[in-house]
Parts: C-alpha cells; structure tokens; sequence
C-alpha cells in the first residue's frame, strides 16, 4: 500500500493519480499534464524529461504538481523540480512517484519536493529519517538558497 | 592545505552515520541490491571479482602526513598491508570487508577523510597537477579552485543521480600536467593582463569507448562565476544526456551530437539565468579557500647545488634519480621529488603500509608535513631542500620508491585489471610486470626519453590507453585475454589519442611488439627527437611494417575488436 509523506509526515492521500481522464474529472483528480486543458484539474503530473520550459508557466499556476521517477537513480526529475520551483515560482504541492527510494529523499527536498508517494510504511518512515539526517550542505538548494559562505562562513 | 572546520566535519560525521544507517538496513534486507550499489558506490564501494574496492578519495592528490599514516593503518587493520594509487589520484584499498566500511570511513573521518563521491554517476574527485603550488611553469595554483569545486560538488542536491559519472580537472601551469583535455570538464587557470584569474573551459573530453578530446567553450571566465557556470553545464547534462544506454551517457555524446558550438550556447542560455544567483562566489569566500593554499614559510637552507653536483657525480644511479625524478621548485634550493611505485615485481600504485608510514615521515623530516598523488600514481613530496636530495635518495632506495624512471617508458600507467576488477576483458598487472623486467637498463630507457606507456584491462580505460604514446588494450577473444596496441595518443599540451595499429596480440606476443615498436622509433628519429613527435612526423606506417611484414609467419588475428 503507497503510503503519502508530506512535511516530513505520514498523511491520508486527499488526492487521486489519474493515468488519462475518466468522463467525469473528480476535484482531487491529479491528470497528466497533456490534459490539463481539456479538464478543469488544478493538479498534474509529468515525466521527469519534460521541457519545463513549454510548461512551466502553466503548471506554477496549480495547486499540485507529481513528477514521475522512471527509476530511482534518474536525477532528471531533480533538476526539474528545482527549477520549478526557483525558476517558475510555484508554491503549490510538489510531489514525488514512481521509483522513490527513501534514501533519495533528502536530495528531491532539497529540490522543492514537498510530498513523497513511498512503497509502504516502513519505506515512508526511513524517508522521515532520512531527510532529517544530515544538519546542513555545502551548496545553495531550493530549501535554502544561500551557501555556507554567505551565511555561516561569512562571519 | 585546506584545513576542517567544524562545518566539514560536522558534515563528514552525519555523512558516515548516513552510510552506517545505510549499510545496517542493507544487512537487515531493507534495501535491495540494485539501490544498495547505487548508494554503496556514492562512497566508494564497489563489489569486485574477490573482494569489495574501497576508493578512498585524495582530493586533488594533496594530503598531510598524518592522513597518509592513517591510511596505512587502515590498509593494516582492515585489508592486507597495502593500497593502490589510483589514476584519480585516489587510493583504493583492495580487500575490505563490506560490513567494515563504516567503521573504515568513521576512522577517516577523524583525519578529515572520507570516500565520498570516488564512484557512482555523480561528479567525481576533482584533480589537478600534482605540482600544484611549487611548479616553476605554473601561472596559478589551481588547489583552492579545485577545492572551491569540490564542496560545491559534495552532495549536491540536483547532480548526485547523473547520467553517467562525471570528472572535473583544472591545471594553472604551463605543461598540463592534469589532462585536462580528458576530463567531462577541463578547466585551464591562467592570469590576464589585469592580474586576475580567468579560466577557460573545456567540455567534452574523455576516454572509455568513445575517447575525445574535449571542445573549448568558454575563454577568460571570471572567478566569480566557477560555480555558477559549471553549474549550468551540470544542468544542460543532467536533463539532456542519455540514460537509455550506459555507453553513450556521458556528456561527451551529448556534446557531439549537439555539436560543441550548440552546447555551449544551450549553457550560455541556462547560465544567463543563474549567474548572478546566491551560488555565485563571493571575493571573501575566494580569498577565504585562496588563504588555506598560501607557501609554507620556507625555512633557509644551505645553498645545496655544489654539494649536489659532486654526489651526481660520485653516485651515477643518483645523478640518474636526480635527472629523471626530480623537479624545478618555485623556491630556490628546494626541490620537488617524485618517488616513483614502478619498480619491478610491484603493480604499478601499488604501495605497501610500510611505505606509506615511510614516505609520511619523510614528508615531516625533510618538508613541510604534504605529500601529493600524481595521476600517474606516484608519491610526490612537494618541498625537499636540494642539500637533503641525497639523503632521501638513499632512504626512498632502501624503501623501493626511488626507480629513476619518472616519465619514461616504465613509469606506466596501469588499471587494476582482470587480477582484480571484475570489467576487465584481461589483465593489465602482469603486462606491466614483464615490460619491467624486459626494460630496465636506465640507460636504454634514458636513450629512448619521454615515453607514456598506458595500460588498461578493458575499453573503459581506467589506464588512459587512448593518452599513451604506446597504449595498451586489454581485449577479450572468444575467451581468451589479447592485447590492441595503439600509438601516438598525448594526455598533456597538444593531447591527441592513439591509433591502433593493428589486430591484436597474445600475451605473450606482447612485450616483443613493444621492442619492435621501440626500435623502428630509434631507427627513425632525428637528433632529439621524442617517440610522440617521431611518430607525427613519420606516421603510423614505419611501427607498423616493423609490427606486421617482418614476421609473416606469424598467425595473422583479423578479426580484433
């Protein structure tokens, strides 16, 4: 059973991935972003190779964006959200699925992902340690986009 | 050096409880094996044909003496009493035990040591000259770039999960000694007529299956902007390089097939939008790493040179070590010393614990407590005084690290090979090992002058064959381990790759062609002449006929790969 860790927390799904669209487009539905015209959804999902570029301005404007991981060592969806985030503006909900791997957590939060769809339980929980293990980086991120030298070096 | 502060170890010991938690679900059956090698690998542990390989990661080829004596005590208590200097300038440890690699790393952890990044398609450890810092050619010292790189490179949030792995060197001397123009990025440092430090930026290069050379992209880049452009190139590369296929996911595919030209404009496009972000350098945070790479104050030593010059004539196998393995310094009646691990009988970067406590102490007796790893994976002390040359001389021989063969033909470069690695198509060790007992008349290697010879066990290249003068490729044949022999191939200035000449050959046939080759370049050279500019003057044909006519008897393999 997928279970949804958002901020850091384990939470009831409110949503629901749809892979094409049904006749009837429920509220929650998150649609593939190909057809977000044709239906009134405030929530999509896309590949991680998209051109962000062709999309951008229209997806910042929803209140959730999934991003699809192929597999769990594919950090195109990395660079996608990061810039989603810090070039596009978006403040919604940006959500990882697909192949995400506890472990690879803490780098997708880094990137602006707020929300992770883990295999299980066990998985949501080692995601939770996970992203809190490490205290702090050597590089601006989303999350924090000032590098030690213009914060704590600096001094 | 660069010295710790509490940032980086901080950092280092969250990254070694991460490892250990890591390693412990591993154990548990929490993690399974495709994720654990990915996370594994991203601190340096591959799984091999006996054992695990530990790449513990040198940055840049600089450590101090008491990193050098931790890592022969690591190499003592966890693995059989010796290391192996990697080509990255790295060491690899052959033996571990998988569930020691925590408690290995929590103890490099405590000399400022870590194996982060050494594998794993992330950007690996960043390298430079090995004379960095004392080099009498150098226009800058490349170290505090290198170092400003590598924390910006350190768990990087975007490029940890790249394409494929990725390599960074910079070189701010004349000669290149970092092989920059085979690197994923290649960055030269030079100084412009107002002083300052510009680099310009190779994308491209690269070895492996495909070898390249890489496209220059970008001149005079302002220090400020290291890491913002880099960063952009990163981009460009971790969106567009194929992940479909393994060999061809490098960046230097994607730059072909974008060409150099569209590539670099793509990474003006991206770096337009980012440079002046909160990466962007700041003057504090350069002079800041720049402090940490200032010259020891040198202490004054005796004008060494008419004591030199009577011990070079007394001792002909020190005036040979002294002619071959000794350096221009910066500072007058200093010395840069190369102690070389190519002796015969020994893998090529094979260093026992002994030597390296031998080579640490000698670092603190004789300089300033720093010792260097060149990338042809040999111990560099960067600060002997010339009166002293003599006396390390005479300890590094007892030791076996004073072969006088620094840039000749049996200073080779050699993989780990088919002995230990489980890629390889054959084996590398014993190919180097007979070319050393064949040749070792210092005379007739000295005759033959400047010679790179580059062995690697498979087409991965980790033994740069496509840069050797001569390279040698391992080859598998329906089984059987044989050799393609390539020439003309240059990793410095001018860098070009090699050419194959031919079908391949057994092992056995191997050291023989090596002579042949030798003696039609002896046959052909002009006064002074080097084997590499023999070869571009008079071409592949002369190597070739003096290979294949003279002995038509011999079985002919046409169909090598």
């Amino acid at each position: 059973m997928p279970v949804l860790v958002k901020d850091q927390q384990i939470v009831e799904d409110p949503w629901q991935l749809l892979e094409t669209i049904p006749d009837y487009v429920p509220s929650n539905a998150i649609v593939p972003v190909e057809q977000l015209k044709n239906s009134n959804a405030n929530a999509a999902w896309v590949d991680g190779d998209i051109e962000i570029e062709e999309y951008g301005d229209k997806l910042s404007t929803l209140d959730l964006v999934a991003v699809h991981f192929p597999m769990f060592a594919d950090g195109r969806g990395l660079s996608l959200g990061a810039l989603l985030r810090k070039r596009y503006g978006f403040k919604g909900e940006l959500r990882a699925f697909g192949q995400v791997q506890p472990d690879l957590t803490p780098f997708m939060s880094r990137c602006g992902f707020d929300a992770f769809v883990l295999e299980n339980e066990l998985a949501a929980q080692t995601a939770i340690q996970c992203m809190s293990s490490m205290s702090d980086f050597y590089q601006g991120s989303v999350i924090q986009p000032e590098p030690p030298y213009r914060r704590k070096r600096a001094r | 050096m660069y010295q710790y502060d509490d940032f980086d170890r901080n950092f280092l010991k969250e990254r070694v409880a991460q490892y250990r938690d890591q390693t412990d679900r591993f154990l548990a059956g929490e993690i399974p094996d495709d994720v654990f090698q990915q996370l594994r690998l991203r601190n340096g542990l591959y799984i091999q044909r006996l054992a695990p390989m530990l790449r513990i990661a040198i940055p840049y080829g600089t450590l101090n003496a008491t990193q050098l004596r931790k890592l022969a005590s690591i190499s003592r208590d966890y693995d059989k009493g010796y290391g192996h200097l990697s080509t990255r300038q790295n060491m690899q440890l052959n033996w571990p035990e998988l569930a020691e690699v925590p408690d290995i790393l929590f103890e490099l952890a405590d000399v400022d040591m870590h194996a982060i990044q050494t594998s794993g398609s992330c950007v690996r450890n960043v390298t430079t000259d090995q004379f960095a810092g004392v080099a009498a050619d150098e226009q800058v010292d490349a170290r505090p770039y290198a170092e400003l790189l590598r924390q910006w490179s350190t768990y990087h949030p975007e490029f940890e999960w790249l394409p494929r792995k990725f390599k960074i060197a910079l070189n701010g001397a004349e000669s290149d000694r970092a092989a920059i123009a085979v690197h994923d990025i290649g960055i030269q440092l030079q100084v412009d007529a107002e002083n300052r430090t510009t680099f310009n930026v190779y994308v491209g290069g690269g070895l492996g299956r495909t070898p390249a050379i890489g496209a220059l992209i970008r001149e005079n880049l302002a220090e400020k902007h290291l890491l913002t452009y880099v960063e952009a190139i990163l981009r460009v590369y971790n969106r567009y390089g194929r992940r479909d296929n393994k060999y061809k996911a490098r960046i230097k595919i994607l730059v072909k097939a974008m060409t150099p030209k569209v590539f670099g404009e793509k990474v003006d496009a991206e770096w337009d939008l980012i440079k002046d972000n909160p990466q962007e350098l700041t003057q504090q945070e350069i002079d800041r790493i720049n402090g940490f790479f200032q010259p020891p104050e040198y202490r004054r030593v005796p004008d060494g040179s008419a004591s030199l010059a009577s011990q070079r004539l007394e001792h002909p196998s020190f005036n040979r070590w002294v002619q071959q393995n000794v350096s221009e310094h910066k500072q007058p009646h200093y010395a840069i010393v190369t102690l070389s691990t190519k002796a015969t009988g020994i893998p090529p970067g094979d260093v026992t614990d002994v030597q390296m406590d031998a080579v640490a102490n000698w670092a603190e007796r004789f300089g300033y407590g720093e010792i260097r790893i060149s990338h042809d994976q040999n111990f560099v002390l960067p600060d002997v005084p010339q009166y002293q040359l003599f006396e390390l001389f005479e300890l590094a021989r007892a030791e076996g690290l004073a072969s006088a063969n620094q840039g000749l033909m049996t200073d080779v470069i050699c993989c780990p090979g088919g002995d230990y690695c489980s890629l390889a198509n054959a084996k590398s060790i014993p190919v180097a090992e007979e070319i050393l007992q064949r040749f070792d008349d210092y005379d007739y290697l000295h005759d033959l002058g400047p010679l790179d010879l580059n062995i690697s066990g498979c087409m991965n290249a980790c033994g740069h064959h496509h840069v050797g003068h001569i390279g040698i490729l391992g080859v598998d044949k329906r089984g059987d381990e044989f050799y393609q022999i390539s020439l003309g191939g240059n990793a410095t200035n001018d860098a070009s790759l090699g050419k194959i000449i031919g079908p391949s050959f057994s092992r056995n046939e191997v050291v023989g062609v090596i002579e042949r080759l030798l003696d039609a370049y002896v046959d052909n050279r002009t006064n002074g002449e080097t084997f590499l500019s023999c070869y571009r003057r008079v071409g592949i044909d002369p190597f070739k006929d003096r290979v294949y006519v003279q002995e038509p008897e011999r079985q002919s393999h046409a169909s090598a790969g």
